[in-house]
């Protein structure tokens, strides 16, 4: 945990979710034996992106909504260093959630954690994608008059190939996630259910603590799709958490490249002025 | 110098444009120097579109106003194109029985001396129970006979397209042969004489700029290359795919351009070398991510392929209407490079520029380029492949200098030319956070003044180290010209063509041509813009976007424009007679749109 330390005090609310991510995702690190120096961590904006800077490790803060095509084009150009994208529910759902369907159906190698506290968080709680109805938002004084997204209804139409759901107050579990997500062959969805004291009064550290059961205590098998599905969108009594589904027969977007098979470089090892002469027959 | 121009016209889908490669490949292989120039519309069947060819046996760039063959396949053309002929010339034709119905019409063949010809390619077809699609060769047959062309080269370009079906070849065979024997029929002692041939064509290449330009992205060492379909950048997009298989480059064709752009980004973060291509619209949506680059000193290469806009705009025409864009594009102030090419030369030799200042300054660069260059075929010498090094400026490899990094070494406020050390996620290194946000020498936050100032003072200093470092702009002409003409990108082909003509080559007139736009070097443009009686620039916006660029790093403002915003670009006769009006009174212009070259 020393290795992944920062100088930089946290400036998160008390109470906020992030804590949790934060730690259970260094640890996940160390108990893989991965240093610093062998990861890029890329993050959106949003509250959770303030981790960017209290934390060790290559890191790239980007632009808010946009942080899985980053850091799909940085697992493209080196799937030898794990990449673990952070977002928030806000940007994932709203602006940004055009990349994530195409990074379900790519299958790119890499995770992505997805900070889920129902609320845009850093401008001051407005209501997201997620946000529950008839819950009093910054800019929605009636609630929202949109529905409610089902996230993981429309995640798993998307044929994903590992899909997890945690809860910020579970460190243990939580850690156990990350570790098999960081380890699986293409892309990890991470749905991590956490409180936001500040904005979000329906879900909060209580209710989540509550709700969240885990899927494993109860001999959930994560190869059954149809199961994990019906076991995820199901929120109404329990919220199941764990890792609902994972295959690994996928390839991943990399793997199924025709012409990177049998290449043992990366694109990064790849960089060099090329004589183009062999190909110019053609134009003579 | 002799040039020759043929316009081969029809409904996209037809076949204008294998009619027209194959011509430009028969002629270039017997020694002559071809420039291929499209017109067609945004739809896919249909429509009205022309492949033109102007030829000559000296250096040619640009397209005529005025040809000497049209060849139609439909009988839209037969009107539409009859005024594109030079007094004298060709119209080849397939549409039986055809007669002009406008009088007017009739009356421009009479007095023009336009010879109509009609090729009887249904019949032919028939008789050698061959499909429409032989169609092409026929008509191209019929081209060589009366460009007084031997059969045999035409044998040679289809052996190399269907030489492994013995079937189709024999019937191609036949094609040729009936082409050439009908124009023995229908146009009897009807040949248009070429120049003298130039045997140092026949190794050069014939490509289009897109060609060129994939070809310069692999010579630069890109491995990644992530685009979203938008004319006119998709054809470099669908090149560098179809090379994949030989060049092992990733390619992803993205959900949108600002996936590409962040894929880029990401790539190149990572420590390959990555490119993007867009055009119009498609680089709108780019600009939050070039800003991105811009704050976190990520090196990034764009390219814009420009069309004529606002909005969807003229899709399938060229312009030079988003330089003022490119250069002030992304919010907040950020250094950048902006460049442009102009022809097959440049889009190859560029390409390692490019990416080299992009590594060597840390910023985004942008690589204009329109459908013009895109999209025409250029005659070019082979490839100069021992020039381009590898630069990647203060990227950190080393082992040993590895370990000595510490985080903070990233965003060293204290680098003289605000370029810090630079290195990769997976160097055995102290690691840092590439930020987005305003930050501190390690990339954590930090909202204070000083850091503010002292951050983003370091980056702007990269704009005068990059001045320094850029060369000068291209000049040809006299020492001191009487006349100086200024211009940027694809308007270099026409320009040079036109000071090349009789008309020019007596005159004192010079040309300064920018291939590096922003930041702007002025020493050489203020020097002879001073002397020279008159300073021209020609662009193709409505503007005058170089000129007002110039101004605002020189504070010259004495300049003449010739502009052009009509999603064409300038025709040879056209500059020609545009350049001699703009100098009037200086001097008595001959007819500005003169027939004949």
């Amino acid at each position: 945990m020393h290795d992944y330390a920062s100088v930089n005090p946290c400036t998160w609310c008390d109470g906020c979710g992030d804590y949790g991510i934060w730690t259970a995702a260094r640890r996940a690190l160390v108990e893989l034996q991965i240093a610093p120096w062998q990861v890029l961590l890329c993050y959106d904006v949003g509250c959770h992106g303030n981790m960017s800077d209290k934390i060790g490790g290559y890191r790239f803060h980007g632009l808010h909504g946009r942080v899985i095509p980053l850091a799909a084009g940085a697992a493209l150009a080196n799937p030898t260093i794990p990449v673990i994208a952070f977002g928030g529910d806000g940007a994932s759902f709203s602006e940004g959630v055009g990349h994530l369907v195409h990074a379900v159906r790519s299958n790119y190698r890499m995770t992505f954690i997805l900070h889920n506290n129902a609320n845009y968080g850093l401008t001051t709680g407005q209501a997201s994608a997620l946000t529950w109805q008839d819950q009093k938002m910054n800019t929605s004084p009636n609630g929202i008059p949109e529905t409610t997204l089902n996230s993981m209804d429309f995640v798993f139409s998307l044929k994903p190939t590992f899909v997890a759901r945690g809860f910020g107050g579970d460190i243990a579990q939580m850690t156990k996630i990350f570790t098999a997500a960081i380890r699986h062959r293409g892309f990890a969805y991470v749905d991590m259910l956490q409180a936001c004291p500040s904005y979000n009064k329906f879900a909060t550290h209580e209710w989540l603590l509550e709700h969240c059961y885990d899927v494993h205590a109860e001999g959930h098998d994560p190869k059954d799709f149809e199961k994990a599905r019906s076991l995820a969108v199901d929120t109404s009594q329990r919220v199941a958490t764990g890792i609902l589904y994972q295959t690994e027969d996928v390839p991943a977007f990399h793997e199924r490249l025709k012409p990177r098979q049998g290449v043992t470089t990366t694109p990064v090892e790849e960089v060099k002025i090329v004589d183009t002469t062999q190909w110019l027959k053609t134009y003579m | 110098m002799t040039r020759l121009a043929i316009k081969i016209v029809g409904a996209q889908g037809q076949g204008v444009n294998s009619v027209g490669e194959m011509c430009a490949k028969g002629l270039k292989r017997s020694g002559y120097c071809v420039f291929g120039y499209r017109e067609y519309m945004s739809l896919i069947k249909g429509g009205h579109s022309s492949y033109q060819l102007d030829i000559s046996a000296e250096d040619v760039r640009s397209s005529a106003v005025y040809v000497d063959i049209v060849v139609t396949f439909n009988h839209h053309g037969l009107e539409k194109n009859l005024r594109d002929l030079k007094q004298g010339g060709i119209l080849l034709h397939q549409t039986p029985q055809w007669k002009f119905k406008n009088p007017d019409d009739q009356a421009f063949v009479t007095e023009q001396g336009i010879r109509v010809i009609e090729l009887p390619t249904d019949a032919i077809l028939q008789k050698l129970k061959a499909k429409p699609i032989l169609g092409n060769v026929l008509i191209t047959a019929a081209v060589w006979s009366l460009l007084g062309q031997p059969e045999e080269q035409l044998h040679e370009l289809v052996r190399e397209q269907f030489g492994h079906k013995k079937d189709l070849l024999d019937l191609n065979f036949a094609c040729i042969a009936e082409g050439f024997a009908a124009c023995k029929v229908i146009a009897p002692g009807i040949t248009l004489s070429l120049p003298k041939s130039d045997p140092k064509w026949k190794d050069h290449l014939l490509l289009t700029g897109s060609q060129a330009m994939g070809l310069g992205i692999i010579h630069a060492g890109c491995r990644l290359y992530a685009g979203y379909p938008m004319t006119p950048s998709s054809p470099l997009l669908t090149f560098i795919a179809d090379m994949q298989n030989k060049t092992g480059m990733v390619v992803k064709q993205a959900e949108d351009e600002i996936t590409a752009a962040q894929m880029m980004v990401g790539a190149m973060h990572m420590g390959t070398r990555a490119v993007t291509a867009t055009s119009g619209g498609g680089f709108d949506l780019m600009t939050e991510t070039l800003s991105l680059t811009g704050v976190a000193e990520i090196p990034a290469v764009f390219i814009l392929a420009q069309r004529p806009g606002p909005g969807t705009g003229l899709p399938t025409w060229t312009a030079q209407g988003d330089l003022l864009l490119v250069v002030g594009s992304g919010h907040g102030e950020f250094p950048r490079l902006v460049m442009a090419v102009s022809e097959a030369r440049d889009c190859y030799d560029l390409l390692p520029e490019a990416f080299n200042y992009a590594e060597e300054f840390q910023i985004p660069v942008i690589v204009l380029t329109d459908k013009q260059t895109a999209e025409a075929l250029f005659t070019q010498p082979a490839f100069d492949q021992a020039s381009a090094k590898l630069k990647r400026g203060r990227l950190v490899t080393d082992p040993k200098e590895l370990a000595q990094l510490q985080s903070a070494d990233r965003y060293d406020p204290a680098a003289s030319d605000g370029v810090s050390k630079r290195w990769l996620p997976g160097s055995a290194a102290a690691t840092y956070c590439a930020q987005g946000y305003e930050h501190t020498p390690d990339g954590s936050f930090d909202e204070t003044s000083e850091n503010a100032q002292a951050q983003m003072a370091k980056r702007l200093k990269k704009m005068e180290a990059l001045k320094a470092a850029l060369p000068e702009p291209l000049y040809t002409g006299p020492k001191n010209p009487e006349i100086l003409i200024v211009s940027w990108g694809s308007n270099r082909g026409v320009i040079l063509d036109v000071l090349e003509s009789d008309q020019c080559k007596k005159r004192s007139i010079g040309y300064l041509h920018y291939q590096y736009l922003w930041p702007l070097k002025t020493e050489v443009f203020e020097m002879l813009s001073r002397t020279a009686r008159r300073t021209i620039f020609v662009e193709c916006n409505h503007g005058g976007q170089l000129s007002s660029l110039l101004k605002l790093a020189s504070g010259r403002d004495v300049t003449q424009k010739i502009l052009k915003f009509d999603g064409r670009p300038f025709f040879y006769e056209e500059l020609r007679g545009r350049i001699f009006e703009a100098l009037s009174p200086l001097t008595p212009a001959p007819s500005p749109r003169g027939r004949g070259a």
